[in-house]
Order: C-alpha cells, then structure tokens, then sequence
C-alpha cells in the first residue's frame, strides 16, 4: 500500500489538489458561502482520477503487483489525505479568524459562519462526495464526468439545505460565531466527522468490491 | 519432473460477441511457449485474464501459486508487457521506473540500467518522446528488471526493427538459460520458430493446438496439388487455391516441405472456415 500511494503521489497527483487547499482561506471573505470550499476539494480529486484515466494509471497498475482490490483504496486514501489537510488548514483559517476580526465581521448573513460546527457540515460534505464519486467512478473507471455531476449535485443538494436551515430560529446558534453554544458545535462537529470516516470507508469498501468485476 | 510454470485451467470469458471458451494449458518452467491466432483469437483476452486485468472464470496457478490466493505474491513473479508502454506521456522514464522500482523487492536498478543501454533508452526523455518501438523497450526494460520468473507478453515484437527484435530473442534465449519461463503472442512467427519450445494456437476463443513446436514443425508439410480432387484424395487440410495449384497440409510423410507456422495457421483456419460453413 505504501508503494502504491507513493506512485499516486508521483505519477497521478495533479497540481489543483494542492492550489484548492489554499481555498480554505475563503473563510476570511464576508458574507460568503463558505461550504463551496468543500466542493473545490471535490474539483481537486475529480482532476486527479480524469489525469489517472488520460495516464491509462488504473490498468497499469492492475499489472503491479498489488491486489486489483487494493487499487481504488490507495486513491481513496490519497484524497482522504487532502480532504483531511482541507478541514485543518480550514479550522486553522477559522481560528486565526476568531483571533482577528471583530465579531460583527465574523457574524456570515449569507449561510453558516465560520466556525467548529461548520468544519463538521465540512467533513459531511466531503464524506458526501466519497459515497457518491468513488463507488459510480470504480464502477466504470473509463467514467469520470457522469459520477462528478453526480456527487457534485449531492454536494449542492446538501450545501443548499444548510444555507437554507441558518435562517431558521432553531438553528440559529450554530450559525453564530464561535465560542457561544460551544458544547453543540462541538457534537456537530464531532458528528461530522465521524460520518465522514463511515462514509469514506463505505465508499472505499464498495469501490473495492465494484472494481473487483471491472475489465481494465 | 518439471515444474509447471504457468498453469491455466477452463478460463472463461464471454462478451457479447465472443467468449474464451474453457481455455486451458500449461507452460513448464524455462520454457518458451508462443501464443498464435489470427486477430481477434483472444490472445490477448487469454493475457490479461491470467493478469486478471479482467475478470473471468477459471483457475491460474503460478509456480503452483494459486494466483486468486496470492494476487501480489503472484504477480512479483511475472513480467507483464501488454505492447508499448502508453502510460504517463508526460512523465520522464525516470520518475515511472522509481515508482515501478517501490513495488519490487527484487528489483535490481544495475539490471535496469544494463537494458537502458543496451535498448538506448534515454532516461530523461519523457514518454511521449519514445517511438512505439521504444515504448516496448521500455516495457521489457521495466519487465526484466525485478527479476520475474515467469515473462508475460502480449506482441513485444509488433514495434520492433528486425535488429531489435533479433536482439529481443536474443534476450529471451539468454533468460531462458538463467530459467526464466515466457509465454508471449505474437504475429511474426519467424521469432517463434527462433526461439519457442511450445506452440499454442488460439482459433475463436478455443485451443486448438498445444503441441512443442518440434513436434508441429514435423507433423504438417505443405503440398501443392494440380487439382482440388487430387488434394481430396491425398486426404490435404484447408486447400486453398494459389498461383501454382492448390495448396494443403499434409500430415502423412509426402514429397511436400515442412510447413512454416504461418502455413499451419492458414491452412487450419482455412479448413475451420470450410467445416464451419459446411455445419451450416
């Protein structure tokens, strides 16, 4: 598995996974919908499985000698790593935030505000887009475009909801700023995570099972 | 007693408009086994079902290594070369052999580096910049180098300038010495009948020889006959009308010369083709 996400790093990674991390630093614009930042995350993989399939990577790999199971697994956990790297440099965005700028400016009328609540719909986001993309995409690996609008659209559904829900009264301290309501953003946000680890290796487990059956 | 290799049992692979049909065969250990058939035989659907690049039913044992039980373990021990290299264009063959080299812990870079040069294979150069016959030289280099037991290739000559490819089955003698067993496709036959010890000929998804190619060479002789009866009556294979007369394979001792591999494959198809129509 080592050899295998080394090769990932080394042959398949496209430079977009890198430039949308610095996209965790939309959390300082104002007024802005800040769960977008999780859809760039998911731009970055779709960019690095459409430079995988134009490098013919998944049937060279196959001839490796790895299990044909283990191959979507390594590319899961390569965006596992950046997604993680997303939600820190995102929770480190948010605190320098909180740290520096007045309430009034941290207070988002345009959906949630940045805070830990928000880094868990974050992670929501991303597990979201793993249940949906790698189990379509390693079901037909030569298919790309199909499963991204797909999980893409499950994104937006969702994102939609939360922007939506903020200006309902009962969930108006999640919203806030931190550090009011700290307890429950903290359960938000521990909630989140956690389904993002059961959705993510759900989606590794399908995509493993699904590719299995796939001619390369 | 001799170890069998490679051993393939009933592979199975059916598409919408063709099946592998319970293809098996064994190649013993430091042998080299041809794989022949004219295009669309599955030659290359039988390859990469024992890589199980694709998924079929039937069993394939490596050195008596069940490979569905092993999968890794199992293909360390092969060299797989599926035509030219036409992964990562935009990568040096450098930065590709690193990646590949992690996978191996047999790997030896002092071998890499022997076939690069003698292949002149550029290690800065990217891959789009090799021509096809390059690319394959990669391939092989890559295949080579981490000391595989067992070579599968799918048409490594198909690219290849007739020095190149002398040089190639020059490498394949020289590896068979070292044990090394090769069970590869091809179309050239000339190369088969330099360096195979086994012929197996693929028609329409089945086996329909499995012989050493000693054996082969002996059996089938090629006749020229005046007329269509004659060659009924002198019980010839898969007439066909040329030039001269008519041509057939004969298998009883005759005035005709030993067949070429190209031949056989020819005139057995031919002879397919007739039963075929006339089942119909």
């Amino acid at each position: 598995m080592k050899a295998l996400i080394k090769k990932e790093f080394s042959l398949c990674l496209h430079p977009t996974a890198f430039v949308f991390l610095a996209f965790a630093a939309l959390v300082f614009v104002p007024n802005y919908p800040y769960e977008v930042i999780f859809f760039f995350s998911g731009l970055s993989v779709f960019f690095i499985v459409m430079t995988a399939r134009e490098n013919g990577d998944v049937a060279f790999t196959c001839t490796l000698p790895v299990k044909k199971s283990t191959v979507p697994l390594a590319r899961i956990l390569v965006a596992a790593v950046f997604q993680c790297a997303l939600l820190a440099l995102t929770a480190i965005c948010i605190v320098i935030k909180e740290a520096t700028f007045p309430e009034a400016m941290r207070v988002n009328l345009a959906g949630n505000s940045a805070n830990l609540a928000f880094c868990g719909f974050g992670a929501l986001l991303l597990g979201a887009f793993n249940l949906t993309f790698f189990p379509l995409h390693y079901r037909e690996p030569k298919k790309v475009g199909v499963p991204f609008v797909i999980s893409s659209a499950v994104q937006f559904l969702l994102i939609a909801i939360l922007v939506a829900v903020r200006h309902l009264q009962f969930y108006t301290p999640i919203a806030l700023p931190d550090p009011t309501y700290f307890g429950i953003k903290l359960a938000v946000l521990l909630g989140g995570l956690g389904l993002y680890c059961a959705m993510t290796v759900l989606a590794g487990f399908l995509s493993m099972k699904r590719f299995e059956r796939v001619d390369v | 007693m001799t170890l069998r290799a490679l051993e393939v049992e009933n592979l199975k692979k059916v598409y919408p408009n063709f099946t592998l049909d319970s293809v098996s065969f064994a190649v013993e250990e430091g042998k080299i086994a041809g794989l022949i058939g004219r295009n669309g035989a599955g030659k290359s659907t039988t390859l990469k079902s024992i890589m199980r690049l694709i998924s079929s039913e039937g069993t394939v044992k490596v050195f008596g290594k069940d490979f569905s039980e092993d999968e890794g373990a199992v293909k360390e021990l092969i060299g797989y070369v599926g035509g030219g290299f036409r992964f990562y264009p935009n990568k040096t063959l450098s930065a590709v052999a690193k990646a590949v080299a992690r996978f191996y812990p047999h790997w030896d870079e002092r071998v890499f580096q022997c076939y690069c040069k003698d292949f002149a294979l550029v290690l800065s150069k990217k891959v789009r910049e090799l021509s096809d016959g390059m690319k394959i030289k990669f391939s092989l280099a890559l295949a080579l180098s981490h000391g595989a037991k067992l070579l599968l290739l799918d048409e490594p000559t198909s690219g290849l300038d007739p020095l190149s490819r002398e040089d190639f089955c020059d490498t394949l003698l020289t590896l068979k010495k070292q044990g090394v067993t090769v069970l590869f496709s091809t179309h050239i036959t000339s190369d088969l009948m330099r360096v195979a010890d086994q012929i197996l000929y693929l028609s329409d998804g089945a086996i329909l020889l499995d012989e050493p190619l000693e054996t082969l060479a002996k059996r089938y002789r090629l006749q020229l006959f005046a007329t269509l009866s004659e060659a009924g009556a002198a019980g010839a294979i898969g007439v066909k009308e040329g030039k001269d007369g008519f041509a057939g394979l004969i298998t009883e001792p005759s005035e005709g010369r030993e067949a070429t591999l190209d031949e056989i494959m020819i005139h057995l198809e031919w002879e397919r083709g007739r039963q075929n129509e006339s089942a119909h």
